[in-house]
């Protein structure tokens, strides 16, 4: 079996057979239903329609993957030099590119699992609306490269910094600003800054498309742009791992 | 007494004679009908669309024009301005010209976000006057639809939980086991 693949299933098996991965795993399927039973025993509901309902939930779900990759990909180098696994781990003949190739595939597993976890959520609160099928595929397209970033980000922080804790607030921190027009109305995101903030955000991006594709119905074309950004991000985000990992900090 | 009574009725009609003669005198004809593909009995999230004519009657051209769509919710006790926001995304048309005689045709698509009776209308107004000139209402009902059924989502919110609670439980014994027979 190739170096990288040995990685990617150590990496996949603590999320989906360690009790802690596990525990992950129930706190995201909490998240959701404490959500969707929030917008079932919600009055004015009449407000919201099924789309705007799976528009909601996708956001909720890309936030809470970015935020899994954020911790899995700070852990990535820092975690195994706060464990003691660093040096003997880059003594070994793994090259940099297979072992981060093979905590990113960890990491690509733990957004599939929560990808296939939010399927039946989606499907729950979007079957009886439109474009479920779209919103799927478009948290898949667009969501992956989201993701993936911001654990590439993670991991560049840890090598660099070699501090889990460190790596955990400087990603978090950017991730809470990426996620905020997720937060705030669109008022204040159609002001000249927010606009400018929206053109260069991957998650906003990704948030802008799924408003397009699951609420507008509009078609893949219109979204030509933004998928642009989030695969420019992925590929920045892969860059700055790479830099970072090829000389990790283990003093 | 009664002659300064005659002299209030006098200027009263006076007035209303030249608010009467300045209506009479509005530049421009403004009407709106529904689109006639539109469903009789709509429902939640069904769509709607409304056509404006907008006519300069006047002699002079009228510059700057901005007409846009107001929704009013009737309902008893519920009656309130609407929020466009989730309802349409063409809310108004503005810096048109239009010359004597000419007229601009515009349509409102409306997506039915709540049940209720409502009243639309289109008003219009320019750079030049001080006037906003309305429409004719047009009056409809959105039946209620039940956006979420609980009758899915409950199974789906209480059954995923309970089933990854079995798959730790399930982990956990074997482990066990496994350390039991080392």
């Amino acid at each position: 079996m190739k170096t990288h693949w040995t990685i990617a299933y150590k990496e996949s098996a603590q999320m989906l057979r360690s009790q802690r991965g596990l525990l992950w795993v129930l706190a995201f399927s909490g998240l959701l239903s404490a959500f969707s039973l929030l917008l079932v025993s919600n009055t004015e509901l009449s407000l919201l329609d099924n789309a705007q309902v799976v528009y909601m939930m996708s956001g909720t779900v890309l936030a809470a993957g970015a935020l899994l990759a954020a911790i899995l990909g700070s852990d990535a180098y820092a975690g195994e030099k706060e464990r003691g696994t660093l040096v003997p781990l880059l003594c070994a003949p793994i090259s940099v590119t297979a072992l981060l190739t093979g905590k990113a595939l960890g990491m690509l597993t733990a957004w599939g699992v929560m990808f296939a976890e939010a399927t039946p959520y989606l499907w729950a609160v979007g079957a009886s609306g439109q474009n479920l099928g779209a919103a799927l595929l478009y948290l898949a397209l667009f969501g992956t490269p989201v993701v993936l970033g911001f654990g590439y980000l993670a991991m560049a922080v840890s090598a660099r910094t070699g501090s889990v804790l460190a790596s955990l607030l400087s990603t978090i921190t950017l991730l809470m600003l990426a996620a905020s027009p997720f937060l705030i109305g669109p008022g204040l995101r159609g002001t000249a800054i927010g606009r400018a903030l929206d053109a260069v955000n991957p998650f906003a991006g990704a948030l802008n498309t799924f408003d397009s594709v699951i609420i507008d119905s509009e078609p893949f074309s219109a979204q030509f742009a933004r998928l642009l950004l989030v695969v420019v991000w992925l590929g920045l985000c892969l860059l700055a791992a790479r830099r970072s990992a090829a000389r990790p900090n283990f003093q | 007494m009664k002659k300064w009574k005659d002299i209030l009725l006098a200027m009263v009609a006076m007035v209303l004679i030249a608010a009467v003669s300045a209506a009479a005198e509005a530049p421009l004809i403004l009407d709106l009908r529904p689109d006639n593909n539109n469903p009789s009995a709509p429902v939640m999230g069904d769509h709607l669309r409304f056509w404006s004519t907008i006519m300069n009657t006047g002699a002079d051209p009228i510059e700057g024009l901005v007409a846009w769509i107001s929704l009013v919710e009737i309902d008893p006790g519920n009656e309130q301005p609407v929020d466009l926001e989730d309802w349409s995304a063409h809310k108004a048309v503005t810096g048109a010209t239009l010359e004597p005689g000419q007229s601009l045709r515009t349509d409102w698509p409306m997506r039915l976000i709540k049940g209720g009776d409502y009243r639309v209308v289109v008003s219009v107004t320019d750079r030049g006057s001080h006037t906003v000139f309305t429409s004719p209402t047009i009056q409809f009902s959105v039946r209620q639809k039940p956006v979420l059924q609980a009758g899915r989502v409950l199974p789906v919110a209480a059954g995923v939980p309970l089933l990854i609670i079995g798959l730790m439980v399930f982990n956990k014994t074997r482990q066990r086991r496994k350390k039991v027979q080392l």
